[in-house]
């Protein structure tokens, strides 16, 4: 107990009292997930609903500019914003200007009469009028663009069906079998390998346990220049000549960096969770699994420790172990789709994404956070990690064993 | 106790990549005494103390370390063994106190007996004054000192101790001798002591044992050896150039600088008088006359060829 006690205190006061192992395990993943999370938010969001603000001035006195308004506010793709009726089109510029607002939709004064006349073609002022931003792309244009006309073309058809509402009558014509229903009629669904990827993560949900797998990963820096500076500074020789059997070397090594692996979950959860939304991204949510969520943080820190106590007992000198350790945990993360999302790949890329053990910690953590999955469902990848993470600890002993009888 | 053998090597050998490192390896060191291992680089000294402390393991031969046997009893040797390597062995990022915490920890010390040891190796170290400062800032000797504190902290009955005084100034030799005296004075603990520097082991050995290539070229008692060829070395105030031309012509006399050294062979008798004489003729003062002065270096040089040696 003694024994373990010190060994965990000596562990976390050289890692404490290393800066740039506490920057690669909780200053860098911190970082990523801040700047990912808020910088792809909008890429995310083509996938989630968005919401473009509109000003609106509506100069109308009638009641169809009111019901197409009131209609168009109950788009949740939009949040509409009134400007006061006898507000200019130069007005409603200054505002979109100073309210850093990409559109003003001006519903101009004959808009009731144009939807309650029948059409007559392009002739005179247009009922409706949309002011621009330049910098808006065309496609979010034609976003707005289509739902304006679409709510007029419902409108003027309630219009027309109100018109001629005594002729269905007469011919016994219910007029609710005309009317268009509020709700899409497109399903739409996202097409991905395999068939447990039913759900596309948001920025944060994606970047939390992408950066979070990635930086536990990271542990090779700090473990390997400790288990390099015991060998080459003769402190491994002092505890060797101490009866410090090998397995208690490693198991040594193991626990105190799983626990710092853990801090690491705790802080990049609360992170998602409390910090990004803070600053404008939308919070992580965390599934229903707890359990599921320590089996898969487990899993994932018992193979990169493991994997580190390779590295660590193969590389001889500390530059050699960052640099094999670094390459090798780009490459995992490149593959394993913590830089680029696997749902963005091409077919074969998703394929190869498979052999890299990031992957299947992401996918895990994603099980938990997106999938609302529990235990049974990340145990898959758990178990992929461990056998992972098993032979890398054998090779580690062997290596070990070697050392001693040369 | 002292006459007791506590380490017996019997056919000692050990090879790395089809090299040999130690050859039939034969060596007795008695309970209670400082053996100074001498060698140069490559000789086998590391290897040697490494496979005794059960670092690594050995190719033939038999070990017995306090009526242990190495091979059956590794645990117990270790035990009762500590090793303080050539290399500064603990954390830099860490404090003294919290090295000796650590490292007493595993040696299974606890509670208030961890305590007692621990203010004893500062106490031997002295490290009081910094002893909660991190340990790179700390002077090479200090280091040297720590290094040499956490080896005593399980009261080893005995000490490896390889090259302790490599790098260091003066005071924290002559600290780390005295402390390494002290340790074998009152406490009877066993010491194998390695160095480079030959009046280190002339200062603290009570045996000595030469290594080269692997095997054990000379072991015998300290005193056995500096008085086998009863040099002397006389250091004069100023040497003039009549002095050193006539006494250069002696045979079994050599000149350095100031410094007269006279071989111990069949003419040392005539050679000191006739040293001595001259001197008086030409009134030169005789500074200070040192017995065995450089026997062990020149013995040594003698023994191991007199070659460069640039292994490890």
């Amino acid at each position: 107990m003694t024994k373990s006690f010190y060994t965990l205190k000596k562990e976390f006061l050289l890692i404490t009292r290393d800066v740039h192992a506490v920057a690669v395990l909780f200053v860098m993943p911190a970082v990523f997930i801040m700047i990912m999370s808020l910088a792809m938010r909008d890429l995310f969001d083509l996938h989630q609903s968005v919401s473009i603000d509109v000003l609106a001035v509506n100069r109308d006195a009638g009641k169809k500019s009111e019901a197409f308004l009131k209609a168009l506010e109950g788009l949740s793709a939009f949040r509409f914003h009134r400007l006061a009726k006898e507000a200019t089109a130069e007005r409603a510029r200054e505002a979109m200007s100073s309210q850093n607002v990409k559109f003003a939709l001006i519903v101009n004064e004959n808009f009731s009469s144009s939807v309650e006349k029948e059409d007559k073609g392009n002739k005179g002022k247009k009922p409706l009028e949309l002011l621009v931003d330049p910098s808006v792309n065309v496609q979010t244009q034609m976003v707005l663009r289509s739902a304006l006309d679409g709510k007029l073309a419902r409108l003027k058809g309630d219009a027309f069906i109100d018109r001629i509402g005594e002729f269905l009558e007469a011919a016994g014509i219910d007029r609710k079998t005309l009317e268009v229903s509020e709700e899409s009629q497109v399903e739409v669904r996202y097409v991905y390998k395999g068939e447990r990827s039913v759900k596309v993560p948001s920025a944060v949900q994606q970047s939390v346990p992408a950066w979070l797998v990635f930086s536990m990963f990271f542990i090779v820096i700090p473990l390997s220049n400790t288990f390099i500076s015991e060998r080459g500074q003769g402190t491994l020789m002092r505890l060797q000549s101490m009866n410090v059997s090998r397995l208690a070397l490693i198991t040594g090594k193991m626990v105190p960096y799983l626990l710092i692996n853990a801090i690491q979950v705790i802080l990049m959860i609360g992170i998602g969770v409390s910090v990004v939304p803070f600053f404008g991204g939308t919070a992580l949510t965390l599934g229903d699994s707890l359990f599921g969520l320590i089996l898969i943080a487990f899993s994932v820190s018992f193979c990169a420790i493991a994997l580190a106590l390779l590295i660590a007992s193969i590389a001889g000198t500390s530059e050699q172990a960052t640099t094999i350790g670094g390459v090798l945990n780009i490459i995992f993360g490149a593959l394993g789709g913590i830089m680029v999302p696997t749902f963005v790949m091409p077919g074969f890329m998703q394929d190869l994404s498979i052999l890299s053990p990031m992957s299947w910690g992401l996918e895990g953590f994603l099980d938990i956070f997106l999938r609302s999955g529990g235990a049974s469902d990340v145990l898959p990848e758990s178990l992929s990690l461990f056998i992972f993470g098993g032979v890398m600890l054998m090779l580690t002993m062997i290596r070990l064993r070697r050392a001693k009888e040369v | 106790m002292i006459g007791v053998m506590l380490i017996e090597i019997r056919h000692l050998s050990k090879s790395y990549d089809m090299k040999t490192v130690l050859d039939d390896i034969d060596l007795s060191v008695r309970r209670g005494s400082i053996m100074g291992l001498l060698g140069p680089n490559g000789a086998g000294k590391t290897t040697l103390i490494s496979i005794l402390t059960g670092v690594i393991g050995k190719d033939g031969g038999d070990i017995a370390i306090g009526g242990f046997d190495l091979d059956r009893e590794p645990g117990r040797i270790q035990a009762m063994c500590s090793y303080v390597p050539q290399a500064l062995a603990f954390y830099t990022r860490l404090s003294a106190y919290e090295n000796l915490e650590y490292f007493g920890s595993l040696w299974g010390l606890k509670g208030r007996r961890l305590k007692e040891r621990m203010d004893f190796c500062i106490d031997a170290g002295s490290l009081q004054a910094f002893v909660h400062k991190r340990v790179d800032t700390y002077s090479g000797g200090m280091k040297r000192r720590l290094n040499l504190a956490i080896g005593l902290l399980n009261e080893p009955e005995i000490l490896y101790l390889d090259e302790p005084t490599v790098g260091v100034d003066t005071q924290s030799r002559n600290y780390i001798l005295e402390t390494i005296r002290k340790i074998n004075r009152e406490r009877r603990t066993t010491i194998v002591y390695t160095s480079h520097y030959m009046d280190e082991i002339e200062q603290v050995s009570d045996e000595i044992a030469v290594i080269d290539e692997g095997r054990i070229v000379l072991h015998d008692e300290k005193q056995a050896i500096l008085t086998r060829a009863d040099a002397v070395m006389i250091r004069v105030e100023r040497m003039g150039e009549d002095a050193a031309e006539a006494l250069q012509r002696r045979e079994g006399v050599r000149i350095e600088t100031d410094r007269i050294h006279i071989r111990g062979d069949g003419q040392f008798s005539d050679n000191m008088a006739a040293v001595f004489a001259l001197l008086r003729d030409l009134g030169i003062r005789v500074e200070d006359v040192v017995f065995g002065h450089r026997n062990l270096e020149e013995l040594f040089l003698k023994l191991t060829n007199d070659r460069l040696r640039d292994g490890s």
